[in-house]
């Protein structure tokens, strides 16, 4: 009972700090920082649910996040339709997206499911170039409305959605569906055995991952104002693992911190120039390599442990 | 005479290999009945056949009054047939309560709710006390319990054990076999298993079914067995004398 109390007061206390941080800084380049940071946080949350928690990595998460982006940029350019329906026809697409790459592929062992993932996502990054009369190629879909007008109205909105997102996944993971999940990702023909249809359950995951992710990635598109191809590139996959695994993998709010750590990290690095990327990439691998459960969660957890012993 | 499991004519090849050849036996309610055969006999193979693992090339398999053949497993689980693996493969990074919950979440919840039902289990096995042991701590023999526990979860009218003595010192046997025999006598349920040690085996099954080269070559009880002639031929070698089975 205390540990989920003290999980409840820490979240509370980030949610405030995510809150005042815009209004104590003051400076809309930062609040933008801030905007990219929390929804790469809903893409790293997605991202674990299933992944995290199957075992089942997915290295195409961008296929979800453009195929969100790109539907919210279709509906307003060229159907002028509002935003706000950008984001659930978003959720839906990418949930279509995951039923066809998932369906055959993660019937499958081994790494087929990562694979097919990784292809999917290249394959529709390569067709937004080929079909550029209707993507705009390289420069994509340019002019979409911003969804909120007030650059702070946004920040919160998306402040909002990842507070929403992260909560019902971390219930989802902590509840028996999220028992299953971690049951799959221990022995798929023991779960078998244990009369669960693994397939539905591990499709289902990845709808679930696919439609947050899409929400993700049309809210990107709302906040750029503009979708490129980039959103389907294999680099922002790996962008999303590494926060996941910064942050600790299959804790669900854990890749949260991971993500606004890592945008953090590459905005102090730009006075840096050109050993931006080496300075980044070391420290990665430092993280990584001493701390192979991540940064985030398991300091937390430690954190808690200590609270919990004098308390 | 009523059965729970009729299995008639069953085949399966592996390329050249016929795993399972032509296996037809039936299994009454509330028995317990051993599958003998040296290695390699199929023993393991007609166990996935029978769980819908693997699918059958031939033959039928009918679990109360129902056909399963190419019914996928989790589906013939749900009808009451429940098996063991040879390894154990328990749910690693996961405790043992939560291992043995995962094997009832395909149920609906028992009255007294899902967390006390697994303690219950875990109980019966002889493993309370353990509930928040992570699996990977725990001695193998008390990961068979788990496997029994986790197998018995999901409500079963028909048990598959596959080797449950593996890799267990003789004192560890005794206690699992005893383990095995109280669970029958308390719930009744039918029990199929495979085994290789043969004093203990004997001893906790009614009848035994003979396998060799995927083929039935018996199906008598275990004093009967051993002088069946194709069974000393298959299993213990042509010439051996005098065969220890009490």
């Amino acid at each position: 009972m205390f540990t989920h109390r003290i999980d409840l007061a820490g979240a509370a206390v980030f949610v405030a700090v995510m809150a005042l941080l815009p209004m104590l800084l003051d400076n809309s380049y930062l609040t933008g920082v801030l905007t990219v940071a929390i929804i790469y946080a809903i893409w790293a949350v997605s991202w674990d649910f299933m992944s995290g928690l199957t075992g089942r990595e997915n290295f195409g998460h961008a296929l979800f996040i453009g195929a969100g982006a790109y539907t919210a940029g279709f509906m307003n350019t060229v159907w002028g339709i509002s935003g706000w329906w950008a984001i659930p026809s978003a959720m839906v697409v990418a949930s279509l997206f995951a039923l066809v790459v998932g369906f055959p592929t993660l019937r499958l062992k081994g790494p087929y499911f990562a694979l097919a993932m990784l292809s999917a996502s290249a394959i529709m990054e390569r067709l937004m170039l080929i079909f550029w009369e209707y993507t705009g190629g390289e420069e994509g879909i340019n002019g979409i409305e911003p969804l909120i007008f007030s650059q702070l109205g946004f920040y919160y909105f998306a402040l909002a959605v990842l507070v929403v997102c992260t909560a019902v996944l971390v219930l989802l993971a902590r509840s028996n569906w999220g028992l299953i999940l971690r049951a799959i990702r221990g022995d798929e023909a023991t779960c078998q055995a244990a009369g669960l249809n693994v397939t539905w359950y591990k499709i289902a995951s990845l709808v679930i991952s696919a439609a947050i992710a899409g929400a993700g990635g049309a809210m990107y598109a709302q906040y750029q104002l503009q979708v490129s191809p980039q959103v389907f590139t294999v680099v922002l996959s790996i962008t999303v693992i590494t926060m996941v695994y910064v942050g600790g993998m299959s804790s669900i709010w854990g890749p949260v911190g991971g993500a606004i750590l890592l945008v953090m990290l590459t905005e102090l690095l730009r006075d840096f120039g050109e050993w931006r990327l080496l300075i980044y990439s070391v420290t990665l691998i430092l993280i990584l390599f001493y701390l192979p459960q991540g940064l985030v969660a398991p300091t937390w957890n430690r954190l808690k442990a200590r609270l919990g012993g004098s308390a | 005479m009523s059965t729970i499991l009729e299995v008639s004519h069953l085949s399966k090849r592996f390329g050249g290999l016929v795993a399972v050849n032509d296996v037809s036996f039936s299994l009454r309610p509330g028995e317990v009945v051993g599958i003998l055969g040296p290695n390699g006999a199929g023993k393991t193979t007609l166990y996935n056949l029978l769980t819908g693992f693997i699918p059958a090339d031939q033959g039928s398999v009918t679990f109360l009054g129902q056909s399963i053949v190419g019914m996928a497993p989790h589906r013939i689980v749900r009808l009451g047939m429940s098996r063991t693996f040879q390894l154990c493969r328990p749910f690693v990074g996961m405790t043992v309560i939560e291992n043995v919950k995962v094997g009832g979440l395909a149920q609906p919840a028992p009255p007294q709710g899902r967390e006390a039902h697994a303690r219950e289990l875990i109980e019966q096995v002889g493993l309370g006390g353990k509930e928040d042991m992570p699996v990977e701590q725990m001695s193998y023999g008390d990961q068979r319990r788990l496997e029994i526990a986790r197998a018995l979860a999901t409500a079963p009218k028909l048990l598959l054990l596959d080797e449950p003595f593996a890799g267990l010192g003789s004192g560890e046997i005794a206690e699992l076999s005893a383990l095995i025999r109280r669970i029958h006598q308390e719930t009744g349920l039918t029990v199929l298993l495979i085994e290789h040690k043969l004093r203990e085996f004997m001893k906790l099954v009614e009848r035994v079914i003979a396998l060799d080269f995927g083929e039935l070559i018996a199906d008598d009880t275990p004093d009967r067995i051993v002088t069946h002639p194709r069974v000393i031929d298959a299993y213990i070698g042509t010439d051996a004398p005098d065969v220890e089975v009490a």
